[in-house]
């Protein structure tokens, strides 16, 4: 890995976001594990991403999909060993990629041995690193985060006959942050997984570190504080390490996570992501102007993170009552599609495996401000399973080829994890890596040229962001500059071809050049700019001053 | 399509831009800088209550004002290019205007309008007069459900109105269009009303719009060709008709703008309405428009004063129009005291089909024959005013449907008229 | 003596037949040409009335009133009455050639002058016809105008402005007749003259009120009186 100006890599990467489990079985036991993920790190190399972001792979019940751990110091036994994940990152690293994972500090498994220990009696030491108490009824103004299957905050141990504080699913009791002890610790484990090599963390469920009565429990300053020292400590004992926040907040809100670029490097821009495909039915870009327009400038070493799918449902929560409805249905008229305010469908499923929508979210991810993230098996379309239960219809097998198990195991499909699709749209016969690499239209290679051209300039990820605001608001258009590279984006929000102005009046006198095909476009003189776009079309342009 | 030709290429832009709309509010305009917010926010409130989702333009046809009315209408529309913290919408509300001429004629505005809805492909499209200041949100969706859900092409408004407002409506208008059309249309000359895409396309497309007598009144054109070409009609209620002072003005362009266009309108239209007979009920959605009855203090004196001065003065005239015999009897109604004045509905309606069947014979001047019924028709009033005084509303109701019984009853003796020296 | 008598008789009377046979074809001719014209101008006469019929020319008299005119006069109606002329005209056109044929020669120069005035005479009539209409036009319109307006005494205004455009109109007519032109001009116009300065002292003095009354109502929105509601027809 180059030395040089790493402290920011993280502006320029491209980063995939996979579950090992889900991504090749080598031992032929039905699950994903890390050799098998090291066999695919040259497939990751030919995709052109720079970073992966491992979903958890601790040990743990697995009752949350790995996010209920109960031990930070080792892996998971069915994904291998430790040493495994070594080789992993030392392959990764050597290909150039970078590799980043989940640690989740707010809570742990119910399985973990602390709280074992913790819940055993009320004198044990580590009784306070967990927060108990005698009522279920402090803290009473935080709210439910897992609406659909919980009913309070608080669970009822029988063991030692009083009250666990809980954010998320009961079987995940919340650390105890006000206790130093706990702080301590916890960098240590980070601390460990640091000195491996791993690049860069992504802190899971951050706001809720922290609670005090008479406060809704999240965001709080105590937390800033905490994040603010773990961040100290990494800048001192391990610089270019990044560290992601996972924060569902409104923009406004997610401003404190950067701090004064002494808290974290990166934070996804959740209030995004919806607005993103509200717009593409709506084919109005308002929705997303607005929240860019409403989103702050945080500090110049900080970076937006963005995406439009991941393993969690498409989240619903930062968008208003109205905007919800319609979403629902637009996007989920099946109610069983619907989960946690939120809808539980791939990106593919979700555009109606529409080639030329998926194209153009994707190109909006690739060029609009921030880091993009690339949720797995979305490079090609898969598809999603909502007859398996909570989020896990969009966690399905990788679809390598048409043939046994979809390339992705050689057991007995049993005895897979979860079941691989095998619908004629989305199923494996039809959507697979082996073919689409075989294809030159397929969405494969016009994903390996999209990272491409976005690599190829540092505008992407570093760059100013500046809308232009045509007359005809299906257009979404907006200037990228860095230094003297400016670069102009213009997306087609619309079914239907259209036509449109654009007021290019400070560049009068530069050429266009379309970058995917490197030709030439008339020069900008003082009339409006016309540019016609075919249904749901993006161009990239450089401009150029000849 | 051709229709284009006739819009700047300014507004042609705009349109452009707009690209497709469900819903189309239009509103012509005329140095209406003291009223038009309110009105543009409440058709704004309206759209986002009832249709958030739907593609929605507002539609300005100017008369060349002054007063910066165009502003104020296109200053509020909703986009990300003036981002508003206290409106909450979807998506972009469009706004936007077009000077159609130096000074205002509402038939060019309404073929503005009707021009902007087809090139839009408007679903539905409502126009809303600028004088209505008791506009409420729920017009939008009164005007627009019937036609965007139920398929209907044309809603037309009522209203709660006092009893003595509106007689041209109520002692000519309705009842002719009733009897001759076969429609119980209460409000055939429309100031705000909705209408399909389907309806406004063809309509623009069938109508002369280079006949220079098409420049007022074109609305009640709009009525009668929905009726003949059987499109579905409806009826809506939508409160209070606003008393506004001006619109009291001259009864001559009233008559111009309405009977006028009315009387034209039946020429081209013999085939249609020489064969109906009878009249049918319009599906009306809401309250029965029911009547305001505070007594109203009116110069009934000078009603009956300029009947009879027009009877005698006018004479000449008349003895072109009228048959001798309705004549006479004016003439003897002329002569009657204060107190036994009386304009009987039978008579009434017998000048009416005289003047329709001399207006088509052109037996003078046109303009001179709706001119001379305007103090026939004061004497009508006079006539009405004292009967219903103080009655009922179910009274008055009567009296009106009694008139209406009487329209249809005589419309053979039109037929007649008509094809006499044929 | 009786010879000579004789031979001088028979020279006379021989001369005289000559005479008379010399004139003779040409009188026959002239007596043709009259027949024929006659017959020309009775069939023109009979096609014109048919074609008037048809257009409803007695309509457009009425409207002009001329009809009113003609029948105060007790004259037939306009259709007869441009018929009939038509017919004289023509047949005197005829008489008058024929009567050229006879080589008189005063008359010949009195012919010529004749045709030349037609094309005036038939401009005159056509002005007197539309002047005609106008008049009717406007002094109805004026009625009307008056009669909506409440304005007083309709009638004498409508009277007045169709006396105002006929005396115009008649002006016009007898400068095309090349009769007394410069005195019906300086008639016309002393008249006109004198009927607007009359119309401006009388509105002056007795139309203030009316006049006030008209400004306010064009520029200032004022209740008219103030225990009155209007009424709104449509």
């Amino acid at each position: 890995m180059n030395s040089n100006q790493d402290a920011l890599w993280y502006k320029d990467a491209i980063i995939y976001q996979v579950h090992v489990r889900t991504f090749h079985d080598s031992n032929g036991d039905g699950i994903g594990d890390f050799p098998g993920l090291e066999q695919k790190l040259d497939y990751l190399q030919e995709l052109g991403v720079s970073a992966i972001w491992l979903m958890p792979f601790f040990p743990s019940p697995l009752r949350d999909d790995g996010y209920d751990i109960s031990d930070y110091d080792t892996v998971h036994p069915s994904y291998g060993t430790l040493e495994d994940f070594r080789k992993v990152l030392d392959s990764a690293h050597q290909r150039g990629i970078r590799v980043i994972i989940e640690m989740v500090l707010n809570h742990t498994s119910d399985q973990h041995l602390w709280f074992q220990e913790s819940r055993s009696s009320q004198s044990n030491p580590r009784r306070d690193w967990y927060v108990w108490s005698d009522t279920d009824i402090r803290y009473k103004d935080a709210r439910i985060i897992f609406i659909d299957t919980e009913t309070s905050n608080w669970a009822w141990d029988p063991t030692s006959k009083s009250f666990y504080w809980h954010r998320f699913f009961s079987h995940q009791p919340d650390l105890n942050y006000d206790n130093p002890a706990v702080r301590e610790h916890m960098w240590d484990v980070m601390r460990f997984w640091l000195e491996m090599g791993v690049d860069g963390f992504r802190l899971d469920a951050i706001p809720y570190l922290v609670e005090r009565e008479a406060t809704n429990c999240e965001n709080l300053p105590e937390t800033h504080i905490i994040i603010k020292d773990l961040r100290r400590r990494l800048d001192q004992h391990f610089p270019g390490r990044m560290l992601l926040a996972e924060a569902n907040q409104w923009p406004a809100d997610l401003r404190p996570y950067f701090g004064d670029a002494d808290e974290f490097h990166m934070a996804f821009h959740f209030p995004l992501m919806p607005r993103m495909f509200m717009g593409l039915k709506l084919e109005d870009r308002k929705p997303i102007t607005e929240i860019l327009q409403q989103t702050p400038e945080i500090p110049p070493s900080c970076q937006w993170s963005l995406f439009l799918r991941n393993h969690d449902e498409l989240t619903l929560e930062m968008v208003t009552d109205m905007e919800r409805d319609y979403m629902y249905d637009m996007y989920a008229q099946n109610k069983t599609m619907r989960l946690n305010l939120g809808i539980r469908r791939r990106l593919a499923p979700l555009l109606n495996n529409d080639r030329r929508r998926i194209e153009l979210m994707n190109a909006m991810l690739m060029s609009l401000p921030g880091t993009p993230i690339i949720y797995y098996g979305d490079e090609i379309g898969m598809g999603d399973n909502i007859s398996l239960g909570d989020r896990n219809g969009v966690r399905t097998p990788m679809q390598w080829t048409g043939g046994w198990n979809a390339g992705f195991s050689t057991a007995e499909p049993e005895r897979l994890y979860a079941p691989i699709i095998h619908d004629p749209v989305y199923g494996y016969p039809a959507v697979n890596v082996v073919s689409q690499r075989e294809s030159e239209h397929s969405l494969f290679h016009w994903m390996r040229r999209l990272i491409a051209v976005r690599k190829s300039s540092a505008v992407f990820g570093r760059g100013s962001m500046e809308f232009l605001y045509p007359a005809n608001h299906r257009i979404l258009a907006y200037l990228r500059r860095l230094g003297s590279e400016t670069i102009l984006i213009v997306n087609n929000l619309s079914s239907a071809a259209q036509a449109v102005e654009l007021d290019l009046e400070r560049y009068k006198g530069n050429v266009l050049i379309e970058m995917f095909g490197n030709n030439l476009f008339p020069r900008v003189r003082d009339l409006p700019y016309l540019l016609t776009l075919g249904p749901y079309q993006a161009y990239w342009f450089r401009l150029r001053r000849v | 399509m051709e229709d284009g030709n006739f819009l700047t290429d300014d507004f042609l832009r705009q349109l452009i831009d707009v690209g497709e709309a469900d819903i189309l509010v239009g509103l012509p305009t005329h140095n209406n800088a003291e009223s038009i917010g309110p009105i543009v926010r409440t058709i704004r409130d309206g759209i986002l209550r009832s249709f958030p989702r739907e593609r929605a333009v507002i539609i300005n046809a100017d008369g060349g004002s002054r007063d910066g009315t165009r502003e104020l209408i296109t200053g509020l529309s909703i986009s990300d290019m003036h981002p508003s913290s206290s409106v909450h919408a979807l998506r972009t509300l469009h706004a936007i205007s077009t000077k159609y001429a130096n000074t205002p004629q509402s038939g060019i505005a309404l073929r503005t309008i009707l021009a902007a809805a087809d090139l839009l492909r408007a679903k539905a499209c409502i126009v809303i007069s600028p004088e209505s200041g008791n506009i409420s949100p729920d017009w939008i969706s009164s005007l627009i459900r019937p036609i965007y859900f139920e398929g209907f092409d044309l809603v037309s408004p009522t209203y709660r109105r006092h009893k003595f407002d509106g007689l041209l409506a109520t002692n000519l208008l309705y009842p002719m269009v009733r009897a001759l059309y076969g429609a119980r249309i209460r409000e055939a000359y429309m100031s705000e009303f909705g209408f399909s895409g389907r309806l406004g396309s063809q309509f623009l497309g069938q109508n002369q719009w280079n006949d220079g007598s098409v420049e007022n009144g074109t609305e009640l054109r709009m009525t009668l060709a929905a009726v003949t070409g059987k499109y579905r009609i409806c009826q809506t209620f939508l409160g209070n008709k606003d008393p506004v002072e001006r619109r009291a003005a001259n009864l001559v362009p009233a008559l111009r703008q309405s009977v006028g266009v009315l009387f034209s309108a039946l020429e081209t239209d013999y085939d249609k309405w020489s064969t109906i007979s009878g009249s049918a009920d319009v599906p009306t959605n809401g309250n029965a428009p029911d009547l305001l009855l505070d007594p109203l203090r009116v110069n009934r004196k000078r009603l009956r004063e300029m009947f009879v001065s027009g009877v005698s003065q006018l004479e000449s005239v008349f003895q072109a129009i009228l048959s001798p015999s309705t004549l006479a009897e004016l003439k003897g109604i002329a002569s009657l005291g204060e107190e036994r004045f009386r304009y009987p509905a039978e008579l009434w309606v017998r000048t009416v089909y005289e003047f329709a069947a001399a207006y088509r014979k052109s037996v003078i001047n046109r303009d001179h024959i709706i001119q001379a019924l305007a103090p026939l028709f004061r004497g009508r009033v006079y006539t009405f005013i004292v009967e219903n005084r103080s009655g009922s509303a179910n009274d008055i109701a009567n009296n009106i449907e009694g008139l209406c019984l009487e329209f249809e009853r005589l419309k053979p003796y039109l037929v007649e008229m008509w094809k006499s020296k044929e | 003596m009786r010879e000579m008598i004789i031979s001088e008789l028979s020279q006379a009377v021989h001369d005289l037949a000559r005479g008379f046979a010399h004139y003779l074809p040409r009188l026959i001719v002239m007596l043709v040409i009259a027949f024929a014209g006659w017959l020309v101008a009775y069939v023109i006469k009979v096609i014109l009335r048919s074609i008037l019929r048809l257009f409803k020319f007695d309509r457009l008299a009425e409207n002009a009133g001329a009809s009113q005119l003609l029948s105060k006069a007790a004259l037939p109606s306009a259709t007869e009455m441009l018929s009939r002329f038509v017919f004289w005209l023509t047949w005197l056109g005829f008489l008058l050639l024929g009567v050229s044929v006879l080589g008189i020669l005063g008359l010949q120069e009195q012919t010529a002058r004749f045709f030349l005035f037609l094309p005036r005479l038939f401009a005159a009539v056509l002005i007197l016809f539309f002047g005609l209409i106008a008049a009717g036009f406007s002094a109805r319109a004026a009625l009307l105008a008056a009669v909506n307006a409440n304005i007083p005494s309709p009638r004498l205004l409508s009277l007045a402005v169709r006396s105002i455009i006929m005396v115009f109109v008649l002006s016009v007519v007898f400068e095309e007749l090349g009769l007394a032109e410069q005195t019906m001009l300086v008639a016309f116009g002393i008249a006109f003259g004198a009927l607007m300065l009359g119309l401006a002292i009388a509105f002056g003095f007795g139309g203030r009120d009316l006049a006030r009354r008209f400004l306010e109502e064009k520029f200032v929105r004022v209740k008219k009186e103030q225990d009155e509601d209007e009424l709104s027809p449509l």
